[in-house]
Parts: structure tokens; sequence; C-alpha cells
């Protein structure tokens, strides 16, 4: 008997010790979504054209929520292709990030040896330099006279190397690659670091080639690592503004983290930006619940 | 909508009473329009704000609770200055001599926008003393009751500026305001990136269409500064049109242009152009005159080019200084706009901001001279009579305002 109440009291210490940290990271999740919907369904003063907020659920009134429904779709539906360019930057340069990391992750986890804290303590440098300036100085190297746009126009890779900073999709998902692509490559380690040697030893015993067991057994069991990472790029780029502000600039880029930038600084427009917070919350909810579902997946803690 | 007018505080009262005032009768005809209407309960909501402009010159009342400080009053002492501008939009040295002269510390914040700017001043979270705001705010900050009326006798070195200034249309009799910059709005270039002359085309304001320069150029990122060009692009001078036909024009226009030169839209000018990010851009005179300073790599000064119309048909604005009620330190806040205002600080912080003063002092035909402007920017320096012949941006209203923004959100969202 005594045993399982001092079990009782060790199962009560951890959720207790918990606890403290969750109420904390709840609060301050679910006040600021409220005040968000509040903002999105409260009303705009009529002469300053700044929010007043409905914190009462029966007083919300939906007009600004279904402006900008209204048009996201259809012939007045000028949201929806910035919707849609952020859904191709983000998959693209998330893609690209896996196959960037991936091999990098490999190689430091499995063949670097000796130089393993080395190389992690190199690919966690750039963290070291503010993101914003790491931006900065793609902005001095793209620039019409700036290094990579001579360098590129003197290769002649491009008719001209001019422009590369004003409107351009490509620099604004290089960029975003960039800037992302440390984060993709340390769950994707830790991943790959966490798989047991034996597994793939047993593999190649059981007569499996180099390249099956890669796919046969290193693939599906870092399955849980490319999900979080994938969701650690893919979150902050879907609300992402100022990599793209720096890089381009142009409307023809503007990306959902533009909408709700641009519409939150203008007066009469607060709600707006609500309702776009919403809409993205919705849509990473989708690879949010895929994670959960990868992490219950029994073949993933085999390990 | 009843449940919300209970939630009014008395400050929206009070904008609500003034600007009912001004509905009723019509435009600004009323000269102190203090009329305390009380709200009815039913829709009736009032919307109209009461707008100054050149032909409807506005002189505002000057309310009971609010009046200007005491003369003669000491500087606060020991105290922190805080000042709201833009950023790098006031000279350092200027600041640090006023805060030796007065022995106090000043604390600069800045903002990015106008709309930014203007939900913090009302928060009033930061008990900021003086604020830098553009005229077309004048009506919201004033009917609110955010300003303080000036006490003149402080301010001895408004005889340094232009005279208009004591009188302007926004702001009759400066009770509440008085300038700090002035400022028109053209077409800025760099001569060895683009191989362009602006003045040459018919109408200038084409460039911005010219798919040559496609990917190396800019307009500005203020929803009022670049429709207005628009507009102006189509020989249409009424800068603040509550016509849906023209606004009609000017989306047609800026999703044209999108599609044609994929412009960056960005304030940043004076660092950008002169850095090379991009050769050709609409741009403010002061920032045509601060590019230089902000020269990169193989830039050079002589390359800048700035175009505004020479018969002086563009737009030109000004900005002001003001003291908001919510000062802790209002005989400083005082002080510290008649130093600003007195010639050789104003001209100090000319030579950093590159944003002209209305000095009496300053000779526009003799700045090129005496080294402010380059040659090459000469048209850069705003005159005197420019403010007879340019077009002015005022404060629209709610409505006619809602209408403008919801056209730069679609350009801006890149349909």
């Amino acid at each position: 008997m005594p045993d399982t109440s001092s079990g009782q009291r060790v199962r009560l210490l951890w959720p207790l010790l918990a606890a403290p940290g969750m109420v904390w990271m709840a609060l301050l999740f679910v006040t600021p979504l409220y005040v968000v919907l509040a903002i999105v369904f409260g009303q705009i003063d009529p002469v300053f054209r700044s929010p007043l907020p409905a914190w009462l659920p029966w007083e919300w009134d939906f007009t600004q929520f279904n402006f900008v429904i209204d048009h996201v779709f259809g012939a007045d539906g000028y949201f929806g292709p910035a919707l849609v360019r952020t859904a191709v930057y983000v998959v693209v340069a998330s893609s690209m990030c896996v196959l960037i990391a991936y091999p990098v992750a490999y190689y430091t986890a499995r063949c670097a040896g000796r130089y393993k804290a080395l190389i992690l303590t190199l690919l966690i440098a750039p963290f070291w330099i503010s993101y914003m300036m790491r931006m900065l100085a793609w902005v001095n190297l793209l620039q019409d006279d700036g290094l990579a746009t001579r360098a590129i126009s003197a290769l002649t890779l491009f008719p001209s190397g001019f422009g590369q900073l004003n409107g351009q999709a490509s620099t604004v998902v290089l960029g975003l690659v960039y800037g992302y692509v440390p984060y993709m490559i340390l769950p994707l380690f830790a991943g790959l670091d966490r798989i047991p040697a034996a597994t793939l030893e047993a593999a190649r015993d059981l007569g499996a080639s180099r390249l099956e067991a890669f796919r046969r057994v290193t693939l599906p069991l870092s399955r849980p690592a490319i999900v979080a990472g994938v969701l650690l790029t893919c979150l902050p780029m879907l609300g992402d503004y100022f990599t793209n502000d720096l890089l381009s600039g142009s409307p023809r880029t503007t990306t959902a983290g533009n909408l709700i930038n641009n519409s939150a600084t203008t007066a009469g427009q607060t709600g707006q930006a609500g309702a776009f917070v919403l809409i993205v919350l919705l849509v990473a909810l989708v690879p949010m619940l895929l994670f959960v579902r990868t992490t219950r997946d029994p073949s993933a803690v085999r390990s | 909508m009843a449940a919300q007018r209970r939630l009014w505080t008395r400050r929206q009262l009070l904008v609500r009473a003034a600007v009912s005032g001004a509905a009723v009768s019509g435009v600004s005809a009323l000269g102190g329009c203090s009329t305390r209407t009380p709200s009815s309960a039913t829709g009736s909501t009032p919307t109209k704000l009461r707008i100054a402009s050149p032909d409807n010159p506005v002189t505002w009342p000057i309310p009971g609770d609010n009046p200007p400080i005491e003369d003669g009053l000491a500087p606060e002492r020991g105290a922190t200055l805080r000042l709201y501008n833009y950023a790098d939009y006031l000279a350092p040295a200027v600041m640090k001599a006023f805060e030796e002269l007065y022995d106090v510390d000043i604390s600069l914040s800045t903002f990015n926008n106008a709309d930014e700017a203007l939900a913090k001043v009302r928060s009033a979270t930061i008990p900021f003393d003086v604020y830098f705001p553009s005229y077309d705010q004048i009506g919201k900050l004033v009917s609110a009751g955010l300003l303080q009326p000036l006490n003149h006798s402080y301010i001895p070195h408004i005889s340094d500026a232009w005279p208009v200034f004591t009188d302007p249309w926004y702001d009759g009799e400066w009770r509440y305001t008085v300038p700090y910059a002035i400022y028109t709005t053209g077409i800025g270039w760099r001569a060895d990136l683009v191989d362009v002359d602006v003045g040459g085309y018919e109408n200038p304001y084409d460039v911005f269409w010219d798919d040559r320069y496609a990917g190396d150029l800019a307009v500005i990122d203020d929803f009022h500064t670049a429709m207005g060009m628009v507009l102006l692009r189509n020989g249409i001078t009424d800068l603040n049109t509550a016509d849906p036909d023209q606004l009609e024009i000017v989306r047609a226009d800026l999703l044209d242009l999108t599609e044609q030169t994929r412009p960056k839209v960005t304030i940043t000018m004076y660092n950008d152009l002169p850095g090379g990010q991009y050769g050709l851009t609409q741009m403010w005179s002061g920032d045509a005159v601060n590019a230089q300073y902000y020269l990169g790599g193989g830039a050079r000064k002589e390359d800048l080019r700035f175009w505004f119309p020479e018969d002086g048909k563009g737009m030109v604005d000004n900005d002001l200084m003001v003291v908001l009620n919510s000062a802790r330190n209002p005989v400083l806040a005082h002080l510290f706009l008649d130093y600003v205002l007195e010639a050789k600080n104003s001209i100090a912080n000319f030579s950093w901001t590159g944003y002209q003063p209305p000095q009496r002092s300053i000779d526009p035909e003799r700045l090129v001279g005496q080294g402010y402007v380059p040659p090459n920017l000469r048209s850069a320096v705003v005159r005197e009579e420019y403010f007879t012949s340019g077009y002015r941006l005022l404060e629209l209203p709610p409505e006619v305002d809602t209408a403008w923004h919801q056209v730069w959100q679609e350009f801006k969202a890149g349909a």
C-alpha cells in the first residue's frame, strides 16, 4: 500500500511542476487570441478608424470578417492570389530546406566522427547573427551594384543582373530558404542521431542494400524529425513579412504576412488583419494535427 | 450598436460633439464649433470630420478645459523631454545641444507611418511631450483634445519662419502648431544606373509605367502620396477626390503598374536609391537632398537627380511640431519648439535631415551655392511660391478615406 501512494505522489509531481508553465502558455495563447477575435468581430471608430473591440460574443459583428472572405474568392477576390502565392512560396521553400538540410544533418549525425560537435556548433552559428542582419546582407549583395549582382552579370547566368530586389519571387524564396534552413537542420540532426546504428546493421545483415536500408529504415525512422523540421520552418514562413519587405517590397510578391502587416498598420483595417490571422491559424492547424498524428504513430517510437 | 455606444469614453463623446457641429453646418463654415450635441439613440452617428483646406481655412477653438500654459513659467528641471517623430528626421546634434542648454534628457521615439503614430498618441501610454505630425491629422488631433494650445510668449522665434505659418489655413492664428519641414514630391533617379530624362517625357509620371525600368523602381509607401501621383498622371488635380470614377482610374493604373514594372513600395528612398537597390523612384525632395549622406559603394553624389515640375504644379506639403496634451514637461516642450525654429538650429537640423525648414533666412536661390544642396539636385529646393501653385494632400473624410485605402489595399495585395 505505501508503495502505491508514493508512486501516486511521483505521478503527481511532474504534472504539478509543469503546471505553472502550461498555465502561463495557455494564458498567453488564449488571451491574445480572444483579443484578436474581439477586434475582428468588433466595430470601427467612425472618426479615427481605430478598432473598437466587442468583448461579448453576442455582440459580435461579422462585417469585417466577411469583407475579407468575400475578397478571397470570386471576381473581386484580390486577396486570393496573395494567399495562393504564400502557399506556393512556403511549400517550395520548405521542400528546398528539406533537400538541403537532410544531407547535412545525415552527414553530421552519421559520418562526421570527432568533428560532430564542431560542425554542430557551426550549424548553429547563423543564430548568433540576427535574422534581420542576414537579410540586409543579401540586400547589399543583390542591389544593382552589389557583389552578387556583379558576379551574376559577369557570369551572364541571367540576361541582366539588375532588379533582383524588386518583385522577384525567386529572390524571396531563396531568402526564406537561406533564413530558415538552420531550423530544419537541427531537428533532422536530432532525429537521425537518435536512430540506433544497430537497426541499420540489422538491415544490411538481412540483405538490404545501402539504398534500401536508407529507404526502408532510416527514412521512415526520421519521418517525425522531417515533420518537426517542416513545421518549424513552415509556420514562421507563413507569417513572415520582413524577408519579403526587404528582398522585394513589391506587390507582385505580397504574401499572407504582408497582408496582415499592411492591414494591421492601416487605420480602419485592423479587424481585417485579425481575419487574416485567423485564416493563417486555421491553415496552420492542418500540419499541426498531422504532426500530432505522426508522433502518436507506434512505428515512430520504436527506437 | 447600443452596447457599443455605452463603451464610448468621454474623449470619444467630445470628438463626436465637435464633429457633429461641423456635420450640421455642412462644411467648415463655423468659427468655433464647440456645440455639444448629445448623440441620439438612433444610428445617426456623426461621421463628418471637420477638414481644413486652403479654400476652407479653419481656426480651431480653444476649449475652456484645455487652456495654454501660463506665461513666464520656469522650464521643468532634471526632466526627460519625450519626442515622437519619424526615424532619421531630427538631427542628433540639435537634440544634444538642447539637452546641454537646459540640462535635461531627450528621449526620442520613432514611428513608421502616420496611422501607427496617431494610434499611439491616442492611447497615451507614453507621455510624449512633442509630436511631429503632418497637417492632414490636425482635425483628428484637435477634435480629440490631444493637443495643447500653444502659449506664443515662449516661441518668439516663430518670426524666423515664413510669415504664412503664423496664420496657416490648417491652423488659423497658429493656435496649436508651428511648422517643421517643407517638401515636394517628385521623381528621383541615379544617372549612373538608369539612362532616363524624366523631364523630357511628355508626362513625366509615365516613367513609372515604362517597362524599360521594370524591377528597378519604387513608389512611396503612403496611400495618399502614391495615389496622388497617379491622379496627377491622369491630369486630375483634386488629390483629395471623393469621385468613385476617378478612384477607379487610379485603381486600374496601379494594378497596371504592378504588371508593367513591379515597383518596390517603401519609404526608405533616402537610403535605397544611393545604396543602389533601384535606380528610379518617386521621392520626397528632402529624401533626395538627404540621399547624398547615404551613398554606398560606387555611387557618387553627382549622379543623383530629382525632378519636380518647373511650374510648381506638383505635390507640396509641410510637417508640423505640436505639444501634446499628455506632455509632462509642457514648458520645455514650448522651449524645444522655439529652439528648433531658431534660424541657426533650424539650418543645422536641415543639414542633417535634408528636409528644408520654411526659414526666412534661407534663400532658396542660394542653397545650392552655399553647398546645402548639390547643383544636380537644384529642383529639390522648395520655393515659397510652390505653396500657392502646388497641390495639397488633405485630411480625408472617413468614408472617402476608406474608399482610398481599399484601392491601396488591393494594389498592395498584388492581385
